[in-house]
């Protein structure tokens, strides 16, 4: 698979999107197309925009000018948009963000009832099966606080496919775990790899990266500087910076 | 109270049983009381009854007002904002005996002739609307101590902004805010005695016109001041079994 193959179909499109906070420019006229299916890993060095820009794919953050299309949509103040995208959008965040006063049965059942508007029955039902899969479907009466970091974080990225998203967005899903933790998380994102959806994945993580992603992105100072497959940012980087950081992560940190 | 927090619905259950009972039966075992006590028992009844029930309305009244001023004084519509913390300021900034005063003695100045209230109405609103001052104040707090990613996860998932509202952070800003808020109550109990000053005839005024007649001023206020801690204590145990049921999801 290579990372800019024509015939597959783009569902991310982010043109020249710029983006400040206060006097502080976080994003410099970004712009990436992603495509239907595609693993993206998204690496740099801390505070380089990142997570910044994967916020501004489903308007966690607004971007200041540029436009994002998702699916077709443009990403703009229109609410009926917003709904529209945020429903094809997942997202799973580095401190889980579980619901705490929800059992995970209802953390992962609540935006099906809510938003797909489904019957009680039929949600808790498919979060079942949902927590079957990341392998928690003993815990659904459980509340997050008794569960692991690893258990949470895999109750979260079951309770982000409930919607059925076309794209998950996951910025930095392992950071926050303790060591043991990390690969289980990982096996279940290399397993949803897999099956078709689009994935977009801040992580420090390079052997993830090396091994599951079909694509690259390096960030620094808000802008993309490299755009490659992994296999090539790894045996070849190009700039200085990736170099550098390359280097750094080999030695650990 | 150990008890309680190991079985919160029970001690909640006990509390509102206790009180009941407590309010049905008093009567009885008041008047095998000597006298001054036994001969008024059925006036310290009815006194209770009133205070209970006038804070139990002003109580419910005081909890709408306090949520919709905490959700004012977050409000990002600037006029909405200007007038909950007014409201807050107002009410906080002067004495409540003042704010009974002026609702039983303004209010019906303003009113048509054909619109005239209670005595006890004229209480419970200046009741509810200084309770829910001080509400206010925790259902902000509670509001402001829920997580931003707890919105920002809601928010992910394509919630609306009212259903995250509904669905996240008012049930989550509950668990900081109830138990403040049942704490009012508690006090509320002990502050309705100031309706005595308008002649309404609840505890302490039952109490007062009680010694007057007996001339018996030590009994009879030591009868007022039990009732006031078995309701004070009954309104307590409410409020820790409420702390510990919305413990859930929060401590192991
Ligand atoms: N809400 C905000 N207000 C002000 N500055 C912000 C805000 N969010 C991010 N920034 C700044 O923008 C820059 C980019 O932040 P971002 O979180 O996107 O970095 P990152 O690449 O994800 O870094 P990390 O690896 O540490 O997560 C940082 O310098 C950060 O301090
Ligand atoms: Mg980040």
């Amino acid at each position: 698979m290579t990372s800019t193959s024509s015939s597959l179909k783009p569902i991310i499109e982010a043109r020249d999107v710029d983006k400040h906070f206060g006097a502080f420019h976080a994003l410099k006229k970004v712009n990436a197309t992603f495509y239907e299916g595609q693993v993206t890993a998204i690496i740099g060095p801390s505070g380089s925009g990142k997570s910044t820009f994967l916020r501004t794919l489903n308007r966690l953050e607004t971007h200041d000018t540029g436009s994002i299309k998702v699916d077709g949509i443009e990403l703009n103040d229109d609410l009926k948009n917003l709904d529209a995208i945020r429903r094809e959008v997942g997202m799973v965040f580095q401190s889980f963000n579980l619901f705490s006063h929800l059992s995970i049965l209802r953390n992962v059942a609540l935006a099906p009832i809510r938003v797909r508007k489904m019957s009680k029955e039929a949600a808790e039902a498919k979060a079942l099966a949902l927590l079957e899969r990341v392998g928690l479907k003993n815990q659904a009466e459980k509340y997050p606080v008794q569960l692991s970091g690893g258990q949470q974080q895999r109750v979260a990225i079951a309770r982000a496919l409930a919607m059925d998203p076309k794209v998950l967005l996951f910025d930095e899903p392992t950071s926050a775990l303790d060591p043991e933790m990390v690969n289980e998380v990982l096996a279940v994102m290399r397993e949803l790899a897999h099956t078709g959806i689009t994935m977009l994945v801040v992580t420090h993580e390079m052997g993830f990266a090396r091994e599951v992603a079909d694509r690259l992105i390096f960030f620094d100072h808000g802008t993309i500087l490299e755009d490659s497959s992994p296999a090539e940012f790894f045996s070849n980087p190009k700039h200085d910076r990736a170099k550098a950081f390359l280097t750094q992560v080999r030695h650990g940190f | 109270m150990n008890w309680t927090k190991q079985h919160p619905g029970l001690a909640m259950f006990a509390a509102m049983i206790g009180l009941l009972l407590f309010l049905w039966g008093m009567a009885v075992p008041l008047s095998w009381a000597p006298d001054p006590i036994g001969q008024a028992a059925q006036q310290f009844a009815e006194g209770t009854r009133m205070t209970v029930l006038l804070t139990l309305i002003s109580g419910s009244a005081g909890v709408v007002l306090g949520v919709l001023a905490g959700l004012g004084k977050l409000s990002s519509v600037p006029p909405l904002r200007w007038i909950s913390e007014f409201y807050v300021w107002l009410i906080r900034g002067t004495p409540l005996l003042l704010q009974i005063l002026f609702v039983w003695l303004a209010v019906p100045t303003l009113l048509p002739d054909s619109m005239q209230i209670s005595d006890f109405a004229c209480a419970a609103i200046a009741l509810a609307l200084n309770i829910g001052a001080y509400n206010a104040e925790c259902v902000r707090a509670g509001i402001l101590a829920v997580p931003h990613g707890q919105v920002e996860a809601a928010r992910a998932l394509g919630l609306s902004p009212f259903q995250t509202f509904v669905d996240i952070t008012l049930p989550q800003s509950m668990r900081v805010a109830l138990p403040a808020l049942a704490n009012n109550l508690a006090s509320l109990v002990k502050d309705s005695s100031l309706a005595y000053a308008i002649s309404v005839v609840e505890l302490t005024m039952v109490g007062y016109r009680v010694q007057a007649e007996s001339y018996q001023p030590i009994p009879v206020f030591v009868t007022i001041a039990v009732i006031y801690l078995i309701l004070t204590t009954a309104f307590t145990s409410l409020t820790a079994a409420l702390e510990s049921q919305l413990d859930v999801g929060r401590k192991r």
